[in-house]
C-alpha cells in the first residue's frame, strides 16, 4: 500500500508546480507588485468607505475652528490631521479626496485606454490606409501639449467633474495608440496567428483571442501611467482653480488652499502633497509589478 | 509644543536675512514695496484699483486735499475755493508749481484735465469720479471756474480724492496710454521708469510745492508686483523688501509675533457685499424674488466671517456703504440676523423647497468667498463657482450675466455715501437692482446742497435697498501693513500707502 502523501509529493515532482501556484509565487516574489497593490487596496476601500470612515461631514465648516494643527503637530484627535482654512476637518476632506482622484484616474483612463487601444489594435492589425490616418491621428494628438488643452477646454466650459474626467480622457489615449500598435505589428506576424487566421478564425476572433492576450501586459502597462498621469493632472488643474470646484475635496485644491499658508502651516501643503504622491506611486509600481509578472517570457 | 521648532527656524533665517539686507536698502535710502495686482494703467483715470489710488496720490496732486487723520480740507494745488453759485465753484491756484517734466502748473492744466476727463466718451474707467463736472473755464492763469452739471455737494471731497490735474500740453500729446508708460504730475514722487504691471520706480520730487501732503522724506521706492503673499512673504524673510501691505490676517497674525516686523492693522473703507440680480438681467434666476434674496441674507453668519477670517478693525456691515461715510444711515438699514432656519422656510416659500443652483462669481479673497458659499449651500443653495480676474467679473456685470457675486468696493476712500450707493444704484451698467424709487431718491440726495435733505435721502435709499435686499452687505475689510523695523509708518484708516508720510528709523 502506497502512502498517498507520498503520492502527492511524487505527482508534484513530476508535474511541477500548477500555473496558478507559479503566478503566485512570482506575485508574492515581487515587492514593488505587493506594496503597490496594498496601498492601492487600501486607498481603494478609503475611498469606496469613505462615509463610515471619514470622522466629520468634509463639507461642514466651522470658522471658529480654523487651522487646528494635526495630532503630530500638537494638535488633539477631534481632528486627528487638523482642520482646513475654513475650519474642515482635514483627515474627512482627504478621505472624500480618495475617491475624486481615483475616480478621475479610473474613468479617464478607461475612457483613453478604450479609445486608444481601439486605434492602436485597429492601425498594427490592418496597416496600410487604417495605419496612415491612425498614424496621423496620433500625431496630431501628440503635437498638442496636454496641459494647455485641458486648460484651455476647463476655462471655456468651466470647471466640475465630470469635465474633467472626459477632458482628459479625451486627451491622455496617444500612449495607449503608440504602444498597442507597436505591439501589435510585432505579434501580428507570429505563427500562431497565422496558424489561426489558417484554420478559418474570423478578424474579431484573431483580434481578441490571438492578439489581445498576448499585448495585454503592455496595456497594464500604460492604463497605470496614465490613470497617474489623470490624477497628477486633475490635482494640478484644480491647483490652478480650473478643475474641480469648491466645496468638493480634492487634493489638488487641497494643495492650492493650503499653499497661502505654506510658510507657516507647511503640512497643509504636505499632507495632501504626500497622499497624492504615495497614491501615484503605488500605481506606478503595481503596473511594473504586473507587467514583470505577466510578461510572456516570465511565464515559463 | 506646537510648531515651534519650525517658528524658531523661520525666525532665525528671517532674522538673519533681514538685519542683513534692509540695512543695505536704508543705506540706498530705497524702500522697496510690493503690490499684489498688476495695474492695468498708471493713467489714474484709466485704472480702478487700490494700486492705482496708492500711485496716485504719490505721482499727482488734486486741487483740495483732505487730511486723513483730521478730515480737514486743505488747498493742494488751490489755494482757496468758493461756490459762486449752487453749480460754479472757483478755485484761486497755488502759483509757482512745476510739473515733473518741467512745465509750469496754470489754470490752463485744470481746465484740459477737467474737460478731458468729463466727457463720458474719453472712457475715465469710473465716471462717477469725474461724471458730475461739465466742464472747467479760466478766469486768469491762476483762476479756474469749474462748472457742475448739476448741484453736487461731494465736489470737494471727489476734488480732494480722485480728481487729479495733468499737465495740458503733456497729456494732449500722449493721452492716456502714453500718461500711464511715462507719467507725469506734480506730486511729490517722480516717476523714473515704469514696466507695465510689473515694476514702478519713484523718486523724491525735490521741487515739490509746500503742500499739505508734506515733503518726502525717502529718497527712492521701488514698487514691484508679486502676486503671491508667501513670495512677498519670503522676499520680506530675506530682505529684498521693506514693506508689504494687504496682508492676510492669519498671515498678519504670525508675522506678528516677530520681533523684526511691524505689524499694523487698519480699517479700510472697503464693504465686501453680495450682489443680487434683483432685476433679472441675467435671466429668469431665483435671485429676482426679494424672498430669496432675504434668505441669502439669513444665511449668512456675518458675525463669524469678522471674528473668524478678516480679524483686525472689520466690521459688520448691513448697510450699502461704509458707515463712516456722510449720509450711510446704519439706523435706516434693515439687518438680517443670521438664522439658516428662517433662509431655509423662505427658500420654501419661494418656490424652492430643495433649494437650487446658481452660478457664484467672486474675483478676490477665495477664501472668504468659499466660507461664504459654504453658508449658502448649508441652506440649501448649491452654487456653482466662478472665480475670475476683476476686469473680467466688471465686464461681465456690466452686460448682466452676472445672478450673484461677491464683490467689494473701497469708494475711492471718499468719505461721502455717494461714492458707493450712488455708483452702483442709479441704473447704470452696474447696477443690478435697477429700482426707481432708490434712484429718485438718490437722485435728490446727490444733488442736495441741504445737509440734511441729503442725510434723509440717502436714508430713505438705503432702507429701499435693503429692505428689497438688493444686496447683502457682510462686512467691512481691513489691512494689515507689515513692515521691518527700519521703517517708521503710521497707516491711515482709507488703505492709501503715503510715501511722504513713511521715513527711516
Amino acid at each position: 500500500m502506497v502512502d498517498t502523501s507520498t503520492t502527492d509529493s511524487l505527482l508534484r515532482e513530476i508535474t511541477g508546480p500548477t500555473p496558478g501556484q507559479m503566478l503566485r509565487k512570482r506575485v508574492f516574489g515581487h515587492q514593488g507588485l505587493l506594496f503597490g497593490g496594498i496601498v492601492l487596496a487600501i486607498l481603494l476601500f478609503i475611498a469606496i468607505f469613505a462615509p463610515l470612515l471619514a470622522p466629520h461631514d468634509p463639507y461642514a465648516q466651522s470658522l471658529m475652528t480654523r487651522m487646528q494643527p494635526p495630532v503630530f503637530l500638537g494638535g488633539d484627535w477631534e481632528h486627528p490631521l487638523g482642520t482646513d482654512h475654513l475650519g474642515r476637518d482635514y483627515l474627512s476632506r482627504l478621505i472624500y479626496g480618495a475617491r475624486v482622484s481615483l475616480m478621475i484616474g479610473a474613468v479617464a483612463a478607461l475612457i483613453s485606454g478604450v479609445i486608444g487601444t481601439a486605434m492602436g489594435v485597429a492601425a498594427g492589425y490592418f496597416g496600410g490606409r487604417v495605419d496612415m490616418v491612425v498614424t496621423f491621428l496620433i500625431n496630431v494628438r501628440l503635437a498638442m501639449p496636454v496641459v494647455l488643452v485641458a486648460l484651455a477646454v476647463v476655462a471655456i466650459l468651466g470647471g466640475s467633474l465630470q469635465v474633467v474626467i472626459v477632458v482628459l480622457g479625451l486627451l491622455l489615449w496617444d500612449r495607449f495608440a503608440v504602444v498597442m500598435r507597436a505591439s501589435t505589428l510585432q505579434v501580428r506576424g507570429r505563427e500562431y496567428v497565422a496558424a489561426a487566421r489558417a484554420i478559418g478564425a474570423s478578424t474579431p476572433r484573431v483580434i481578441l483571442s490571438e492578439i489581445m492576450p498576448n499585448i495585454a501586459n503592455n496595456l497594464i502597462v500604460v492604463v497605470t501611467l496614465e490613470m497617474a498621469h489623470a490624477i497628477l493632472l486633475e490635482a494640478a488643474l484644480s491647483f490652478l482653480g480650473l478643475g474641480v470646484q469648491p466645496p468638493t475635496p480634492s487634493w489638488g485644491l487641497m494643495v492650492s488652499e493650503g499653499k497661502n499658508m505654506m510658510l507657516f502651516e507647511p503640512w497643509m501643503v504636505l499632507i495632501p502633497g504626500a497622499v497624492l504622491f504615495l497614491l501615484v506611486l503605488a500605481i506606478n509600481l503595481m503596473g511594473d509589478g504586473l507587467r514583470d509578472v505577466t510578461a510572456p517570457e516570465n511565464r515559463s | 509644543m506646537k510648531t515651534s521648532w519650525l517658528k524658531s527656524g523661520i525666525a532665525s533665517v528671517a532674522l538673519v536675512a533681514a538685519t542683513g539686507a534692509a540695512w543695505a536698502e536704508k543705506a540706498n535710502d530705497t524702500l522697496r514695496v510690493a503690490f499684489t495686482k498688476e495695474l492695468e494703467n498708471v493713467d489714474s483715470f484709466f485704472n480702478s484699483s487700490r494700486e492705482g489710488v496708492v500711485l496716485q496720490r504719490a505721482i499727482w496732486d488734486g486741487l483740495i486735499y483732505r487730511d486723513p487723520v483730521t478730515n480737514e480740507y486743505k488747498g493742494n494745488l488751490a489755494t482757496s475755493w468758493e461756490w459762486i453759485d449752487d453749480t460754479t465753484l472757483e478755485l484761486k491756484l497755488r502759483e509757482g508749481v512745476t510739473f515733473h517734466n518741467g512745465a509750469p502748473f496754470s489754470a490752463d492744466d485744470v481746465v484740459y484735465t477737467v474737460n478731458f476727463v468729463s466727457k463720458e466718451e474719453n472712457g475715465v474707467k469710473t465716471q462717477r469720479n469725474v461724471n458730475w463736472m461739465e466742464s472747467a473755464e479760466k478766469v486768469d492763469d491762476y483762476t479756474v471756474r469749474i462748472h457742475l452739471k448739476e448741484k453736487f455737494p461731494a465736489a470737494i471731497e471727489f476734488l480732494s480724492g480722485p480728481v487729479s490735474m495733468y499737465p495740458a500740453e503733456y497729456y494732449a500729446e500722449v493721452g492716456p496710454s502714453g500718461m500711464g508708460l511715462e507719467p507725469v504730475g506734480t506730486g511729490p514722487y517722480k516717476v523714473v521708469s515704469v514696466v507695465p504691471g510689473q515694476h514702478f520706480v519713484l523718486e523724491k520730487n525735490e521741487n515739490y510745492h509746500d503742500s499739505p501732503k508734506g515733503q518726502p522724506e525717502i529718497s527712492n521706492v521701488d514698487i514691484r508686483t508679486i502676486p503671491d503673499v508667501n513670495t512677498q512673504m519670503a522676499e520680506l524673510f530675506s530682505g529684498s523688501l521693506d514693506l508689504i501691505w494687504q496682508v492676510p490676517a492669519d498671515q498678519a497674525e504670525k508675522l506678528a509675533t516677530m520681533d523684526q516686523f511691524t505689524v499694523m492693522n487698519e480699517s479700510t473703507m472697503r464693504v465686501g457685499y453680495l450682489n443680487m440680480d434683483a432685476a433679472g438681467r441675467s435671466g429668469d434666476t431665483p435671485v429676482t424674488d426679494l424672498r430669496v434674496r432675504r434668505a441669502i441674507n439669513h444665511a449668512i453668519n456675518r458675525e463669524e466671517l469678522v471674528n473668524a477670517l478678516l480679524k483686525g478693525k472689520s466690521r459688520v456691515v448691513s448697510t450699502p456703504c461704509f458707515p463712516s461715510q456722510f449720509g450711510c444711515v446704519e439706523e435706516a438699514a434693515k439687518s438680517y440676523e443670521y438664522d439658516p432656519e428662517k433662509a431655509k422656510a423662505l427658500l420654501a416659500e419661494a418656490g424652492y423647497p430643495d433649494g437650487f443652483t446658481i452660478d457664484f462669481y467672486a474675483y478676490r479673497d477665495r477664501e472668504y468667498a468659499e466660507a461664504i458659499m459654504s453658508y449658502l449651500n448649508a441652506v440649501g443653495i448649491d452654487t456653482d463657482f466662478k472665480f475670475l480676474q476683476y476686469s473680467a467679473l466688471r465686464e461681465q456685470n456690466m452686460k448682466g450675466e452676472v445672478p450673484l457675486a461677491f464683490l467689494t468696493w473701497g469708494s475711492f476712500s471718499i468719505n461721502d455715501a455717494s461714492a458707493m450707493v450712488s455708483q452702483f444704484f442709479k441704473h447704470g451698467s452696474l447696477d443690478d437692482a435697477r429700482d426707481d424709487q432708490v434712484l429718485e431718491y438718490l437722485n435728490t440726495a446727490d444733488s442736495s446742497t441741504d445737509p440734511d435733505t441729503r442725510i434723509e435721502n440717502y436714508a430713505k435709499a438705503i432702507e429701499r435697498i435693503t429692505d428689497q435686499a438688493f444686496w447683502a452687505p457682510m462686512f467691512s475689510y481691513n489691512t494689515n501693513y507689515v513692515f521691518t523695523n527700519d521703517v517708521e509708518y503710521t497707516p491711515t484708516a482709507d488703505e492709501v500707502l503715503r510715501f511722504t508720510t513713511m521715513s527711516w528709523n
